[in-house]
């Protein structure tokens, strides 16, 4: 799982929810070796005349046949717009696998938590685990209906029925992810999301003794480990890198009581 | 992005007594210890690395945010977070000793004090694998409260003890975070330096105003990126103006026309930094584009170029 650098041509692109793009781009090593919860940094390299643009990372959201892996892109920078204004034929500079994926246990259920575009690493995942006859949830929250994904989309690439909460309730079921998780459950709980969604989660899996696995989010400058930008702290008050030694860490190795 | 080394250019330089057989190193911070690249780009296609500074303890650097895009280019504030001299010394350094047959090796160096610099110094200089230092200046002086870089007296005392330390190469990173980065330079030239590289990161803050905080965790940070190119080559230029020793031109460099500004500035090595983060084969790139330059000019070797800047001369 080296990683590797390539311009990748742009297959496909789509807005799924507002301000939101699934972008489908030649990926092939990316499509081959990646596991889920892995990223990819994704820019526009170093052609762009007059514009600055520091790549950005994102989970794999989703790999296909013919070489190709999907990506969600939100925007909420000059960045990342102007990313998602790339046109089908375009290249971007791509480099990925990268980082350390959620790690399984055979045969073990999941239950999938994901807060807005924390739903990528869980496209992938919920389909392949579920083809693979793994029992899947996938419970996914938004701020509110218009941010939801295209679910149409979704039930296509996942095969998989998501459940929806939103908290302004106009669609799935009104309020946060956390209401729809069973504390007795046991199934292995993942999550990905914004890091107050990822706390809550983190305390209701100490509170309950459930394992929980969770992919972190902090500005990265480069994704290889060189910068150092990208770093929270460990639960014994190390700071570690979230490209490297993540995105995806045991909840119980992370310190939540300080950061975002 | 044809690989030019061995083509008809030469764009070998040799400074400090030895051969880069490319300008073009990357730069500390932003390369690791050059093992993170090793998979990515053929490192002994370009003229070295820069190590990410090395103190005498392991140092655990500063709170996230760490790092964000500020227009055209970065601000980082990574506390200096690096292995410490020992893990250096013994799992680093013989590492790029094995890993690297032509690319040159400078040591990046950070101390609080000019005994920590020292330390650094003297617990290396018997090793293998490396050419020589490049001093950064850029740190707080923890008895004087000013940066190294910034204090005449302070920064004349570190390179002459430094200067007493090795027979290395010992390159001298100035701070652009000064009046005039010329006088800085005639100090480091009187008191034994080796060569300069203008410049570092300047200082910079970035306010989220919802939270109505500093975006980075430390506060203020170090800008990067195409922002500086323009100070860099000044930088450059002065330096240039002020004293004879070799100049490593550092300062937003993304492709083989920024290098050539620094090099006829006055540069005769350039280093690649934030660049790498938008594309990690930028360094590569930066070489072929000055070897497609010299084609262009018909140039048989760079070392005609370096300071070839026909400035007016009569305007002091």
């Amino acid at each position: 799982m080296v990683p590797v650098r390539r311009q990748a041509v742009l297959r496909s692109s789509r807005v799924v929810a507002r301000d939101t793009w699934w972008m489908e781009f030649d990926c092939p090593e990316i499509a081959e070796t990646s596991v889920a919860g892995q990223f990819a940094m994704l820019g526009v390299g170093l052609d762009t005349a007059g514009t600055w643009l520091l790549p950005r990372p994102f989970s794999v959201g989703w790999t296909g046949p013919g070489g190709v892996a999907g990506f969600l892109v939100r925007t909420f920078g000059a960045g990342t717009r102007a990313f998602t204004r790339l046109a089908v034929g375009d290249e971007a500079l791509v480099l990925g696998p990268l980082g350390q994926p959620y790690v399984l246990e055979p045969g073990r259920s999941i239950e999938c938590v994901a807060g807005g575009v924390g739903l990528a690493p869980f496209i992938a995942l919920a389909a392949s685990e579920a083809a693979a006859g793994r029992q899947v949830r996938l419970i996914y929250g938004e701020r509110n209906a218009e941010a939801v994904f295209d679910l149409d989309l979704l039930r296509e690439l996942t095969g998989h029925e998501p459940e929806i909460y939103t908290e302004d309730g106009r669609m799935g079921t009104m309020g946060r992810v956390l209401a729809g998780l069973d504390p007795a459950g046991d199934a292995l709980l993942l999550g990905c999301g914004p890091t107050p969604m990822l706390r809550a989660l983190a305390e209701f899996a100490r509170t309950n003794h459930r394992d929980l696995q969770v992919s972190v989010e902090e500005h990265m400058g480069c994704g290889i480990g060189t910068c150092q930008g990208c770093v929270v702290r460990s639960s014994d008050g190390r700071w570690v890198k979230a490209c490297v030694e993540g995105p995806v860490f045991p909840a119980d190795s992370l310190d939540w009581t300080t950061g975002g | 992005m044809a690989e030019r080394v061995g083509s008809r250019t030469d764009l070998s330089q040799t400074v400090f007594g030895v051969t880069f057989h490319s300008p073009v190193l990357l730069a500390s911070g932003t390369c690791g210890y050059g093992q993170e690249y090793a998979d990515l780009i053929p490192l002994d296609d370009i003229g070295g690395i820069v190590t990410k500074a090395v103190s005498v303890e392991p140092r655990v650097g500063n709170p996230p945010h760490r790092v964000a895009e500020t227009p055209g280019g970065m601000i980082n504030a990574i506390g200096l977070e690096n292995v410490g001299l020992e893990v250096f010394r013994n799992e680093k350094l013989p590492w790029l000793d094995r890993a690297l047959e032509r690319a040159q090796v400078l040591v990046n160096v950070v101390g609080r004090s000019a005994d920590e610099y020292e330390a650094v110094v003297s617990g290396l200089d018997a090793e293998q694998g490396f050419l020589g230092y490049e001093i950064n200046v850029s740190c707080p002086n923890v008895k004087g409260g000013t940066m190294f870089g910034t204090d005449e007296a302070v920064l004349g005392g570190l390179v002459r003890r430094l200067r007493r330390a090795t027979e290395r190469p010992l390159v001298i990173k100035l701070t652009p975070n000064v009046a005039d980065v010329g006088v800085f330079a005639k100090i480091c030239e009187s008191e034994g330096a080796d060569g300069l590289s203008a410049i570092n990161t300047f200082p910079g803050m970035v306010v989220d105003i919802d939270r109505r905080v500093p975006l980075i965790g430390n506060g203020s940070g170090g800008i990067s990126g195409p922002a500086i190119l323009p100070m860099g080559v000044y930088a450059t230029w002065r330096v240039r103006q002020s004293c004879e020793l070799p100049i490593i031109g550092i300062g937003g460099i993304r492709n083989g026309a920024d290098a050539m500004q620094y090099i006829l500035a006055g540069a005769c090595l350039v280093q690649v930094g934030t660049a790498s983060f938008v594309d990690p084969n930028a360094a590569v790139d930066v070489h072929a584009g000055i070897a497609a330059y010299l084609e262009r000019s018909e140039v048989d070797s760079l070392a005609e170029l370096v300071g070839g800047l026909a400035f007016p001369a009569a305007r002091k």
